[in-house]
């Protein structure tokens, strides 16, 4: 579904991505770890064309990044950490502008519509203003916005941060619903417990480069036999790598 | 198309429901307009007296009188409300709102004729500038060359019969020699103070738009919605298109509520009511091209600073300078040459002159082209610059 291959990027004076390989399959839910400045955001930066690169090679659907960018688009989403929605606009408002740029019209455009209103469990608040609603209500609502396209693959960047923990329970049971529709999800956050619960595979990234990928069952099994959590088999890789570094 | 749709719908809805931005773009300027258009009525009124002058008349002789006399005829002087007595009176008189005080000395009449006549002495009010005293010194030398006329005339009629007759006659006519025309009027209009002040107030509340425009755009661009725009295959053309449309048609709005202001509203202040001139289509050219200007001014403030603490202040400021400098809150008549000529620097300038061609000169649309496309010039090289930094700011995540 998505690979790739030694993938650097340089900013002025820091390597945010050092020829970085992957591989993630279909309907997977991928999960990215790593501490702040560890090139996760960058990543998925560029796996949306957001940001571009300086070597190697990303193919999505089996299709290049640089050449079929519009149509990779069209087939996935981007969910950013900060709300990126309008705060003035009602959430059906919303909706309907977040499809409009996409598109999206017709039978589609009322389906895809009621799709992303019920798994977000947003039906009684169409009209609300989206300032009005609570921090969790609008953290469904920047969710529902990135299933306007039916996506086959969602990008997550950390989607629960600053949140109750009734809703970061009710966006993970969302999230963990989209494996049942075969949608691949990209997933970063930095609670582990989170990364536990719901994602099949995992990488650590540090300093641009993957420092362990697997499944997440092989990961907690090599933390176990270390009689470490997953947070504290975290600390313990990257420090390494750091001193290694 | 369906996607530029739903940028205008979205900007239109936003910008409806931002109170502040809506009334900083149409009830302040309107309200500027009623304001400078009643300050100013006077100043254009030429049946007003706004020259206040006293004669302390110690001589008390015919001529004295005469020339008290001539004096209170001409309309645009007014007799001082006071009758100053003393010195200390006068001088807290001209401290305030006397301009001249007139003094006749005694005996001026005895030496009227003579080769070493007395002198006239007028006190004058520090704040009076050079062409009010010049106006004040032309009107009193004509009435005293008259005196003297009137009496050489008289003393010439044993000798030429009718002289005196004939004289009358030709100072009439010299009063009533000539008809004055104001450019780009009709012969019975002449120059009122909406006529200056709404095109003034149009390109400032056009320019207004920079302040909510780019506290939209830099708000969008911080909660990220850009990036998923962008991220949704919006184009950074389209993006800006989502901009520039609705933005125009706000201008666009404001352009004729303003006018509509001046012509329906003014006049129920007691203001004169604004003249449309002959070019509708000269209107449309200058405030396209304006509109564009202070598109390109928002969004390249946009793309360009970081909060919208600093697009405020720096919109404001810029504002407010190509204003200062472009004759909106000064007209560019009253400043010396080297502000006239700084004056052709700023967009404003070049906006307000091509409105004062149609409102006030009377001009058509091909008086207005060369303002219209500089304006419309400034406004598209601000966008491509504004469209280069959003390009490289948004590649390298910043």
């Amino acid at each position: 579904m998505i690979k790739i291959n030694k993938l650097s990027k340089h900013y002025e004076t820091t390597t945010a991505l050092d020829n970085l390989s992957m591989n993630i399959g279909k309907g997977v839910i991928f999960g990215l770890l790593g501490p702040n400045g560890a090139g996760k955001t960058t990543l998925i930066s560029i796996l949306n064309g957001l940001c571009n690169f300086q070597s190697g090679t990303v193919e999505i659907f089996g299709l290049t990044l640089q050449n079929n960018l519009k149509e990779i688009r069209r087939r996935c989403t981007f969910i950013p950490q900060s709300l990126a929605l309008y705060e003035n606009l009602n959430v059906i408002e919303n909706l309907r502008f977040f499809a409009g740029i996409q598109s999206i019209s017709g039978t589609t455009l009322q389906r895809n519509i009621d799709y992303a209103i019920s798994v977000n469990r947003l039906d009684g608040l169409l009209e609300q203003k989206a300032a009005t609603l609570s921090g969790g209500q609008k953290r469904r609502l920047n969710i529902a916005i990135g299933l306007l396209n039916d996506p086959e693959i969602l990008y997550f960047d950390e989607p629960t941060i600053g949140i109750d923990p009734e809703s970061r329970i009710d966006i993970l049971e969302t999230i963990r619903s989209f494996k049942e529709d075969n949608k691949t999800v990209i997933y970063t956050s930095h609670y582990m417990e989170e990364i536990e619960n719901i994602c099949d595979e995992v990488a650590i990234i540090n300093h641009g480069n993957i420092i362990r990928q697997g499944q997440i069952e092989t990961i907690l099994q090599e933390s176990r036999d270390l009689s470490m959590s997953l947070e504290s088999f975290f600390i313990h890789l990257t420090s390494k790598d750091n001193a290694d570094a | 198309m369906q996607m530029l749709r739903a940028m205008l719908k979205k900007e239109f809805i936003l910008i409806l429901r931002d109170k502040q931005a809506l009334a900083a773009l149409f009830i302040m300027p309107a309200i500027f307009i009623l304001i400078m258009s009643m300050a100013l009525k006077d100043t254009f009124n030429s049946e007003r007296s706004f020259v206040q002058y006293t004669v302390i008349d110690q001589d008390l002789s015919s001529i004295s009188k005469q020339i008290v006399s001539a004096l209170k005829k001409n309309r645009t002087l007014q007799l001082y409300k006071d009758t100053i007595t003393d010195n200390q009176q006068l001088q807290n008189a001209l401290n305030n709102d006397l301009h001249f005080a007139l003094t006749i000395p005694k005996g001026y009449a005895a030496k009227f004729s003579h080769e070493e006549s007395d002198i006239l002495h007028l006190d004058v009010a520090s704040d009076v500038k050079q062409d009010m005293l010049a106006l004040f010194k032309g009107e009193l030398a004509g009435i005293i060359t008259r005196i003297h006329v009137q009496l050489l005339v008289k003393e010439l009629e044993p000798m030429l019969p009718g002289l005196t007759e004939k004289a009358d006659i030709a100072m009439q006519n010299a009063t009533n020699s000539m008809e004055i025309h104001f450019n780009g009027l009709k012969p019975d209009q002449h120059p009122n103070s909406t006529q200056q002040s709404v095109p003034s107030w149009i390109v400032f509340a056009m320019f207004f738009i920079v302040i909510p425009m780019s506290t939209i755009f830099i708000n969008e661009r911080k909660q990220n919605t850009l990036l998923r725009m962008q991220a949704m295959n919006v184009s950074i053309p389209v993006l800006f298109a989502g901009k520039i449309v609705p933005y125009m048609l706000i201008n666009q709005f404001q352009v004729w509520l303003m006018i509509a202001v001046g012509v329906f509203i003014v006049p129920l202040f007691g203001a004169d009511a604004l003249t449309l001139g002959n070019s509708l289509l000269g209107i449309v050219m200058v405030s396209t091209g304006l509109s564009l200007a202070a598109i390109g001014t928002a969004i390249l403030i946009a793309v360009s600073v970081n909060s919208v603490e600093q697009a405020t202040t720096i919109g404001g400021l810029i504002n407010l300078l190509f204003g200062a400098i472009g004759g909106v809150m000064v007209p560019t008549f009253v400043m010396p040459q080297s502000m006239q000529n700084l004056s052709t620097i700023s967009p404003m300038s070049w906006g307000l002159e091509g409105f004062l061609d149609i409102f006030l000169r009377n001009l058509g649309a091909d008086a207005v082209i060369l303002e219209s496309l500089a304006l419309a010039g400034f406004g598209i090289v601000l966008l491509l610059t504004a469209w280069a930094i959003f390009a490289h700011r948004t590649k390298n995540g910043l």
